[in-house]
């Protein structure tokens, strides 16, 4: 340690109390910007991870020119034909930042009991690709609660049931069906839906129906069996989702065609190059398509704009919290330097630049600064164990069903707050000393701080 | 799916209520005028049977079905004759559930009034009308469609869950059947207009009564989208109630 050193870390014994004081609130206001950044950090994997993963978004989604806003009222028009969906494929195989891709097939149509029926809001997935998203690492890090079903078996693990669905928590209580994977008997019985025990005589099978409008505009219906309830995404969604093997819902819609393809990317980071590569390919092979990517309000208007909420929200805290750690610092600072006045004249007097004399408080500012940041890393760290642990759970903004709250901070995070901490205490004692050193030597030898 | 639902419910309508009014001097009222409407548009207690050939063109596309359908009163049964892979498709409307059936499918899926918004190019909204039964009606003025006078009504919706808050409907003056309707929507702005022809004739009781012959569906806001319904070989005929159950379709 050189002499400066050793000078900045007696000055900051000299007055303990106050400078634990300051240190203490720069540790509090570090520990409180981890929390939030790890809340900030939280929320936005999730709702990403949920964005792309679990609705099926993908980092990227192709969909035919004009087809994100047209094709669920003319889908026959602006969906994708099989010609195109093997051209796409044959593109994004070439690719290597392409981690896999699904097609999916959205529509509408009504969920029927026997009885009664429920209109529906429908996303046939592939199996495969299904399969991939429950077990991305992404998926079990980030929103391990949302990607299984709350009853019965997920879509992939079922095997050998024709027409397996999965209704959302909402459309299978209205429907007041009950998933199975065991198949209901070829022939239903009659239901009699004025009796008392109606509801028992339907839910004593898991079968239902499905109908919906055709590519060409005629009404079809097709045999279904629920084999699992999930959490819909929004609570308006959980009243009205169905995901079905796009099979299923290509035999209902009478079509070969798809909505969109979904393009699961290794790194997420890689969305912007890979969107306006893939965007040339696309053209370049002829095909009339728009690609869009996941923080594209006009596909996932609810990511952006909670992400873009939250962010402005943790950023706005965070200055508070910030500025009040820096005018604690410039406040100890100014009395530091008040009291010390004299020491600053003689220091002067012996030979010390005023540059020198600003060093050596900085030095202290410093040092108390790393003090506190490391205190307050350590205090940080602790709450979000402690946090974590308790398993508090909440109505989060979005979501059907409470989740948990959990705090995860990055270090990159820890190191970005440091990295403002530090300067911010910095030019707040620059701030406090730089007036008192223009003062005279004579001046502060002789000024009375009592 | 409309344009079928449509005349099932055509078919099926009923005697409407009669609201007191300021009617125009000489008009009947407005419950016989509607019963008298309904009858000629296939509301026969008895029954009746016909071949409905639909056509409908939506963005220049013309898509053509045929249907066999049995009626009575305000139950319909009609059954999917071509094409060919429509074949046994079943619509039934009992009272005011209808409900769609495949061949092959465990069970029949109930559409309601609401739920027939959905789907094919909203003509479901016309389909989910039933003038007598679910409005209330009132004569208002005389008008000509064409070159025939007409009482011109207004319905106002008796039930919350139908489609259209208010219908306006022109009556034939002389032979009371219905000439025009124009479906609106709840703030006043037609959403549909439909018109009617009269070239068929069934024999009832010895009399002969004049049978709706060709319905013509327009969007009043979707420019050239248009079903056109086409009744052929009308009989009446006795139906039985059992007819028309749902649990007897799905045997």
């Amino acid at each position: 340690m050189t002499g400066a050193w050793r000078l900045a870390w007696r000055g900051l014994a000299r007055n303990r109390r106050r400078n634990l004081t300051t240190g203490l609130a720069i540790a509090v206001g570090y520990a409180g910007l981890v929390v939030l950044g790890g809340y900030a950090n939280r929320i936005e994997h999730l709702i990403r991870t949920s964005t792309v993963y679990l609705q099926h978004g993908g980092h990227l989604a192709i969909y035919r020119e004009h087809g994100l806003g047209r094709a669920s009222a003319r889908p026959a028009a602006y969906a994708l034909a099989p010609e195109e969906q093997r051209a796409i494929a044959a593109i994004l195989a070439a690719d290597p930042r392409v981690e896999f891709w699904g097609r999916y097939l959205q529509g509408s149509g009504l969920a029927g009991n026997g009885c009664t029926s429920r209109p529906f809001q429908a996303l046939g997935v592939e199996l495969a690709a299904e399969r991939r998203i429950l077990e991305h690492v992404q998926v079990k890090r980030w929103a391990p609660e949302l990607g299984r079903p709350l009853a019965g078996l997920a879509l992939p693990d079922v095997q050998g049931v024709e027409g397996a669905v999965a209704l959302s928590a909402g459309l299978a209580a209205g429907l007041r069906k009950r998933p199975s994977a065991a198949a209901p008997a070829a022939l239903a019985p009659p239901l009699d839906c004025g009796a008392p025990d109606a509801d028992a005589q339907v839910a004593a099978d898991s079968g239902l129906q499905l109908a919906g409008p055709t590519f060409d505009g005629s009404l079809s219906a097709t045999d279904a069996q629920l084999v699992a309830i999930f959490r819909g995404a929004t609570p308006e969604e959980d009243q009205s989702s169905l995901v079905a093997e796009l099979a299923t819902l290509q035999r209902l819609y009478d079509t070969d065609r798809v909505t969109s393809v979904a393009v699961y990317l290794r790194d997420a980071a890689d969305a912007p190059a890979v969107a306006r590569d893939l965007a040339g390919r696309l053209a370049a092979a002829g095909l009339r398509t728009s690609v869009y990517r996941y923080d594209d309000p006009a596909v996932n208007p609810y990511y952006v704009g909670t992400v873009g909420f939250v962010g402005a929200l943790v950023g706005f805290i965070g200055l508070l919290v910030a500025v009040v750690a820096t005018l604690s610092v410039l406040n100890a600072m100014t009395l530091a330097v008040i009291e010390r006045t004299r020491e600053v004249g003689t220091l002067r007097s012996i030979g010390f630049t005023r540059r020198q004399v600003l060093a050596l408080f900085l030095r202290e500012a410093a040092a108390l600064a790393a003090l506190g940041t490391l205190a307050g890393l350590a205090l940080g760290l602790a709450a979000v164990v402690a946090v974590n642990r308790a398993n508090v759970r909440f109505a989060a903004p979005g979501f059907a069903d409470r989740i948990q709250l959990l705090l995860q901070p990055t270090a990159t995070q820890c190191l970005a707050i440091a990295a403002l901490i530090l300067p911010l205490t910095l030019v707040a004692t620059w701030i406090a000393v730089r007036r008192r050193l223009r003062t005279g030597v004579a001046e502060l030898l002789t000024t009375s701080t009592a | 799916m409309s344009p079928l639902v449509i005349a099932l419910f055509l078919a099926a309508s009923a005697p409407a209520a009669a609201v007191p009014s300021a009617a125009p001097a000489g008009a009947p009222g407005a419950a016989a005028l509607l019963r008298d409407a309904d009858r000629a548009r296939g509301g026969l207690e008895q029954g009746v049977t016909w071949t409905l050939e639909v056509e409908s063109t939506e963005e220049g596309v013309t898509r053509r079905r045929t249907f066999l359908v049995r009626a009575r009163g305000v139950d319909a049964l009609a059954e999917g004759v071509a094409p060919a892979r429509t074949k046994g498709e079943v619509f039934l409307f009992n009272d005011r559930s209808l409900w769609f059936l495949k061949p092959g499918q465990r069970r029949p899926i109930s559409i309601s009034a609401r739920q027939r918004l959905q789907g094919e190019a909203s003509n479901g909204d016309v389909a989910s009308t039933n003038y007598a039964r679910d409005y209330q009606g009132r004569v208002v003025g005389e008008e000509l469609v064409g070159d025939e006078p007409a009482w011109r009504m207004e319905l106002q919706a008796l039930r919350p869950d139908v489609s259209y808050d208010q219908i306006r409907y022109w009556v034939s003056k002389r032979r009371h059947l219905g000439l025009k309707a124009e479906f609106l929507t709840v703030s006043g702005e037609c959403f549909k207009t439909a018109t009617f022809d009269y070239a068929n004739q069934v024999v009832v009781a010895g009399q002969e009564v004049p049978l709706v012959s060709r319905m013509t569906i327009r969007d009043a806001m979707g420019a050239g989208n248009v079903t056109v319904l086409r009744y052929r070989e009308p009989r009446a005929e006795r139906h039985a109630p059992s007819l028309f159950n749902i649990n007897n379709v799905v045997r």
